[in-house]
């Protein structure tokens, strides 16, 4: 521990993974540590079954829940958009090659107390339950305006100029009712709450372009999920930084971050040892006395033995329930994964239902949630912070990743991740310094 | 239309750090050896594909090094995930080596449990004439693991002795207890690798 890096990283969340590979790559020598014995942090996926029960004080799982080991079960449910950021930062690095997916097989939007598939396309727009006649049909120019939209093509933009005018005067202009705003802004650009109305409507006709540039690559939904869980992937970029050189420590407690007389880091004590570095990257949770709280988020767990009824029996979905269906000010978010991800069991299905508290009652706050399950075997609530830093990190050279939101996604992830690298490095991460495989395999 | 796939099976190096897992991984790629590892140059490069020829059948051993991560932490479990051979390898003038095995074994039964496991003896050369771990000590050991140990190897990434012929016995083993499985590879294409875009098609006419 006693040399001198580049970079220290502390915490083995993705955020600090990701950016650990993006250093190393980049030629930088960097220590990565995490007083935990497992990779991954908030971000690891929990094996085995036992392990789970245990973190939450349930007495251990009877034997119809099969093999213990056969469990990897996410503390924080997300999906990859499959033409999203953390796919492309997946390729770039390689880091791909570590990983497998499988398509998401439905994607569903809640409505008047039951759910619907998503529409997407015009014909979808067409048959699906969500709207009315005439509602559809506006829908579906909509669509089609989006569509064909193109950013540098002032033609496509139809006498509107979307980086001045706002998402609610692009809705109005086509006519389309309140609750078709809703299942297009919460389940097709996956906003959390109501404010993008008031911005720049080019943001929300990206995210929709998003959604369905994602639907085309690999069918059914545009979200992919890894198999063993998402624990994988922080685990494959700290490889892709070991593979370039960097050094990894596990289950070592971190007493300090040393600083100078001007308060920038130069080093990191862990009892008398100290490893001396030019700038430190971490969680929030390394940090308390650097960063405040924003709000709180609530995830609960389900184990389930049965797929979720009126999704055709999907081994893994996605449900959104806009804010105003249940009178929020948030959407709830649920999730669902299975045996078919090597995530459980033969025969069981894990859901996770999460949204941002809003009351003093979180559990009651995602009863709308756990309603769409039916019978739960088993469930885990938890409720937690969500920090962001202080201060962008450049006087003391300390660069803190914000928690893990609520978001389904990791499109805001992977944000945050290129964000702190360019405050870090003063630079974009150039994706050509990851250099082309010798053992390439040949197409 | 039908294309048959090679079938590619993966095969993970373990061991303590110093046994000489990136000189085999080395051997392996360009049957080189550098004396004192210039670590730098195999930077970026963890696994390559080889192909073996058993019997009619090709098949593609993938071999995967661990990149020093074993240094001080530990292994990511994600490196034992459907590995279908992982050599155990410790350094014959190293007897320390040897009797950690049992740890690497057991997070290889636990990360990679359909793994076939082989035990590797390296650095051969420098087993000189009172060695360090004898042969009875490596029959204990095999015995002590109820027989989960399919083989045995000797090998010196200095000379190349007997490394060619230990890849060339681990394809034809993982050939013979995968024959069915091989099979069903070509068919299985549930999940996937993600990779960059297909050019897009020609634009569908939309009325």
């Amino acid at each position: 521990m006693d040399e001198e890096y580049d970079a220290i990283v502390l915490g083995t969340g993705l955020k600090e993974c990701i950016l650990s590979g993006m250093l190393s790559v980049s030629g930088k020598k960097v220590l990565h540590i995490d007083r935990k014995k497992y990779y991954g942090g908030e971000s690891a996926s929990i094996t085995p079954l036992e392990e789970l029960f245990a973190k939450f004080n349930a007495p251990a799982p009877d034997e119809t829940y099969g093999r213990g080991r056969d469990w990897n079960v996410d503390l924080i449910p997300k999906f990859l958009m499959a033409n999203g950021l953390l796919v492309k930062l997946l390729i770039h690095t390689g880091v791909t090659r570590y990983l497998e997916f499988k398509s998401v097989e439905g994607s569903y939007v809640y409505k008047g107390g039951k759910i619907s598939k998503v529409p997407v396309d015009q014909k979808e727009a067409l048959a699906s339950d969500l709207m009315g006649m005439f509602e559809k049909r506006r829908f579906r120019n909509f669509l089609i305006y989006v569509q064909d939209f193109q950013e540098e093509d002032s033609k496509t933009w139809k006498d509107l100029d979307p980086s001045t005018a706002n998402m609610q005067s692009l809705y109005d202009k086509f006519g389309l009712d309140k609750n078709t705003q809703d299942f297009t802004g919460h389940a097709l650009a996956l906003y959390l709450d109501d404010s993008y109305l008031q911005q720049p409507a080019i943001q929300t006709i990206r995210r929709i372009k998003l959604y369905s540039d994602s639907l085309a690559r690999y069918g059914k939904s545009p979200y992919l999920y890894p198999m063993y869980g998402l624990g994988e992937l922080p685990q494959g970029f700290a490889r892709l930084s070991a593979i370039y050189g960097g050094t990894y420590m596990l289950d070592k407690p971190i007493d300090e971050i040393v600083l100078d007389e001007v308060g920038r880091a130069v080093g990191v004590r862990s009892g008398t040892e100290v490893a001396r570095c030019k700038q430190v990257y971490c969680d929030p949770s390394y940090v308390p006395e650097r960063v405040h709280k924003k709000g709180k988020v609530i995830r609960c767990i389900c184990l389930l033995d049965h797929p979720i009824t009126n999704t055709k029996d999907a081994l893994s979905t996605q449900i959104i329930i806009p804010q105003k269906q249940v009178g929020r000010n948030s959407d709830i978010y649920v999730s669902l994964v299975s045996y078919t991800h090597q995530v459980a069991a033969k025969g069981w299905f894990i859901a996770m239902v999460s949204t941002t508290i809003e009351t003093n009652d979180p559990e009651t706050e995602i009863r709308p949630g756990l309603e769409l399950l039916g019978p739960i075997r088993q469930k885990f609530i938890s409720v937690s912070d969500y920090y962001e830093p202080t201060d962008d990190g450049s006087q003391s050279q300390i660069f803190i990743s914000e928690s893990y939101d609520a978001t389904t996604h990791f499109e805001t992830t992977c944000l945050d991740v290129l964000k702190i690298y360019k405050r870090g490095t003063g630079e974009d991460f150039d994706f050509s310094k990851v250099k082309l495989e010798l053992g390439e395999e040949e197409q | 239309m039908a294309v048959v796939k090679t079938p590619v099976l993966k095969v993970i190096l373990c061991g303590e750090y110093g046994v000489g897992k990136s000189s085999i991984f080395r051997r392996f790629i360009n049957n080189t050896f550098l004396p004192n590892a210039d670590k730098k140059s195999t930077l970026g490069l963890d696994h390559f594909e080889k192909m073996y020829r058993v019997g009619d059948k090709d098949v593609k051993l993938q071999l995967w090094d661990t990149g020093g991560m074993e240094r001080i932490a530990s292994v990511t479990s994600s490196y034992y995930k459907y590995a279908e051979a992982a050599v155990l390898v410790f350094s014959l003038d190293n007897a320390s080596s040897f009797h950690i095995l049992s740890q690497h074994l057991l997070d290889i039964v636990t990360y990679a449990e359909n793994a076939k496991i082989f035990l590797c003896g390296n650095k051969s050369d420098l087993e000189g004439s009172c060695p360090q771990v004898t042969d009875a000590d490596i029959e204990n050991f095999c015995e002590q693991c109820h027989n989960l140990i399919s083989s045995t190897y000797k090998t010196s990434c200095k000379s190349g002795q007997g490394l060619e012929e230990m890849f060339l016995d681990i394809a034809q083993q993982l050939v013979e207890c995968n024959r069915s499985k091989i099979e069903l590879q070509r068919l299985d294409h549930n999940s996937f690798k993600i990779t960059h875009p297909e050019p897009p098609d020609e634009p569908s006419c939309s009325c």
